[in-house]
């Protein structure tokens, strides 16, 4: 079926298309779900609804004028009551590591799920999203956490609720897959 | 087996299958209609293919494949899935890997309600969380906040003292830098470093107390206006004292204390080693060390090396060898600070 991780042809509309498996990973409550939403489905609801295991949704990119449907994996945040497992990341050509700007424990669960991503996925592109860049005054990042984030890949700081960047989260992703 | 299964499955929402040898799938009871509306579709009941309907799906029954075939007891759990239909809504399942009587089955069970009541006392745990998170960094930012205004006040200070003292701005900042760094060195807490880099700049605050034909006397002083002039520890103990402010309470030893001498010869109180409050000793080390190297109106600045050397003669009489040793080996440090915060001109 595939011949290398997340990678997979399948026939829409007559054509094949590339598919490639992404994850989005973080805290809990620092706005996967809605960046996800936003992404696929144009919409924001301000209400925070708690995912629980995993849901899969799609949408077709182009990148370089070349179509790919990403697979995005929407995986339960990590709290002190729930462990995102290792084989959920199983095939995934990329991840978004979520952290919400305005929580610095945020911050830190974040470096430990990009710690454990590498660990399964290897030395596959990663993107940092801060999250709620709508709320920039209330942010409590420092210098020091801003940079070691980027040391780690590409950072965009995003808004599910404006859309602020949520496009180009997935195409940065999207063309480091490719 | 399959009868006994078949009986169970039916009273639960969920569909159980048998694994056939070409890796398909045969249904063991009634197929419920969210199962074929998202799994079999019009694929005879006898050859289903389970693989490619869904994505979540297709990546446990890796998992599940291994687990049937290390012919593992007990049962293997996907967690949580959620499937969209055909209709409004989504379907949260859950699937389970398990050997039956020696048979791989796969359980599918529709969570229905219980997702939602699971869902919701998750969302109340997390929101908990949540809102312990902006407890704690409220409390952070007001901590930050009372730190600063403590900063604003102790800084406010220190420039009121220095409309009376030689001293410059730059050497009482040093004198703030040196400490913290040695007192980190000495593993100090965090806060106790932030404590008495703020703190130590306020030693000679009690000068303030000194009359001017003492203090600002150009040539050497008498007998008696030494007696005077050292004073200034226990006015300085006196201002800052009986604070309740950490900070401010560590001013005071520092302020009170910083003329002790190791050997107990030194002034107000004649306190020796120990007794002598240990920031109070590592101040003693850095003032001596950064009036040294440095020009005054009364004396020119020393090589480095020869105030080490005169320094190195008071170990163990004026300063604690301990912190002395480690304010050596942090020199290269010490040479930093004074090289980023130099006296004006």
């Amino acid at each position: 079926m595939s011949a290398k991780p997340g990678l997979w042809c399948d026939s829409i509309n007559g054509n094949d298309m590339l598919q490639k498996k992404i994850c989005l990973l973080g805290a809990f409550s620092v706005g996967k779900t809605s960046l996800i939403r936003r992404f696929v489905n144009s919409m924001f609801d301000a209400r925070y609804f708690t995912t629980v295991g995993v849901k899969v949704d799609k949408k077709v990119v182009t990148v370089s004028s070349e179509e790919v449907m990403l697979l995005i994996w929407d995986i339960s945040g990590e709290d002190e009551f729930q462990r995102m497992s290792a084989s959920y990341l199983r095939g995934a050509a990329g991840y978004v590591v979520v952290v919400d700007g305005t929580r610095p424990k945020s911050y830190n669960t974040a470096l430990a799920v990009q710690q454990r991503a590498v660990n399964v996925l290897g030395d596959v592109p990663a993107v940092t999203a801060v999250n709620k860049v709508d709320l920039v005054d209330s942010w409590v990042f420092t210098r020091e956490q801003e940079d070691n984030l980027k040391q780690k890949g590409s950072v965009l700081y995003t808004s599910a609720k404006t859309g602020e960047n949520v496009e180009q989260l997935f195409e940065v992703l999207a063309r480091a897959i490719l | 087996m399959n009868s006994i299964l078949s009986g169970v499955i039916q009273s639960f929402d969920m569909v159980a299958l048998c694994v056939q040898g070409d890796g398909r799938f045969q249904l063991l009871g009634q197929a419920t209609p969210w199962f074929n509306e998202l799994f079999a579709g019009s694929a005879p009941p006898g050859a289903l293919r389970l693989e490619g309907k869904s994505l979540f799906l297709d990546n446990f029954l890796v998992d599940a494949r291994e687990h049937w075939g290390a012919r593992k007891e007990g049962s293997l759990s996907s967690g949580p899935f959620l499937e969209s239909g055909l209709g409004q809504g989504d379907h949260a399942l859950e699937a389970r890997a398990l050997l039956v009587e020696g048979q791989c089955v796969l359980v599918i069970v529709n969570l229905g309600q219980s997702y939602e009541v699971n869902r919701k006392l998750l969302q109340a745990a997390r929101q908990n969380l949540l809102n312990q998170e902006i407890l704690e960094l409220e409390v952070s930012k007001r901590t930050v906040a009372i730190r600063d205004r403590q900063l604003e006040l102790a800084a406010r200070l220190i420039y009121a003292a220095g409309f009376r003292d030689e001293e410059t701005g730059a050497h009482i900042k040093r004198i703030g830098l040196y400490s913290g760094e040695i007192a980190a060195q000495l593993g100090w807490s965090p806060y106790a470093v932030d404590d008495i880099r703020t703190a130590a700049p306020m030693h000679d605050i009690g000068k303030i107390g000194i009359p001017d034909k003492i203090l600002k006397k150009p040539g050497p002083l008498s007998a008696s206006e030494f007696t005077i002039m050292k004073t200034h520890a226990s006015i300085g103990g006196e201002i800052l004292g009986a604070s309740e402010v950490p900070m401010i309470q560590m001013a005071a030893e520092i302020a009170s204390n910083h003329h002790e001498c190791w050997n107990g010869r030194g002034y107000p109180r004649g306190l020796y080693g120990e007794h002598i409050p240990e920031a109070a000793r590592i101040v003693a080390i850095v003032d001596v060390y950064d009036a040294l190297v440095h020009e005054r109106v009364y004396k020119p600045a020393l090589p480095e090396e020869q105030a080490l050397a005169i320094m190195a003669k008071s170990v163990g009489i004026q300063f604690d060898p301990r912190i002395f040793e480690v304010f050596l080996a942090n020199i290269d440090t010490m040479r930093a600070i004074r090289e980023e915060v130099k006296d004006e001109n």
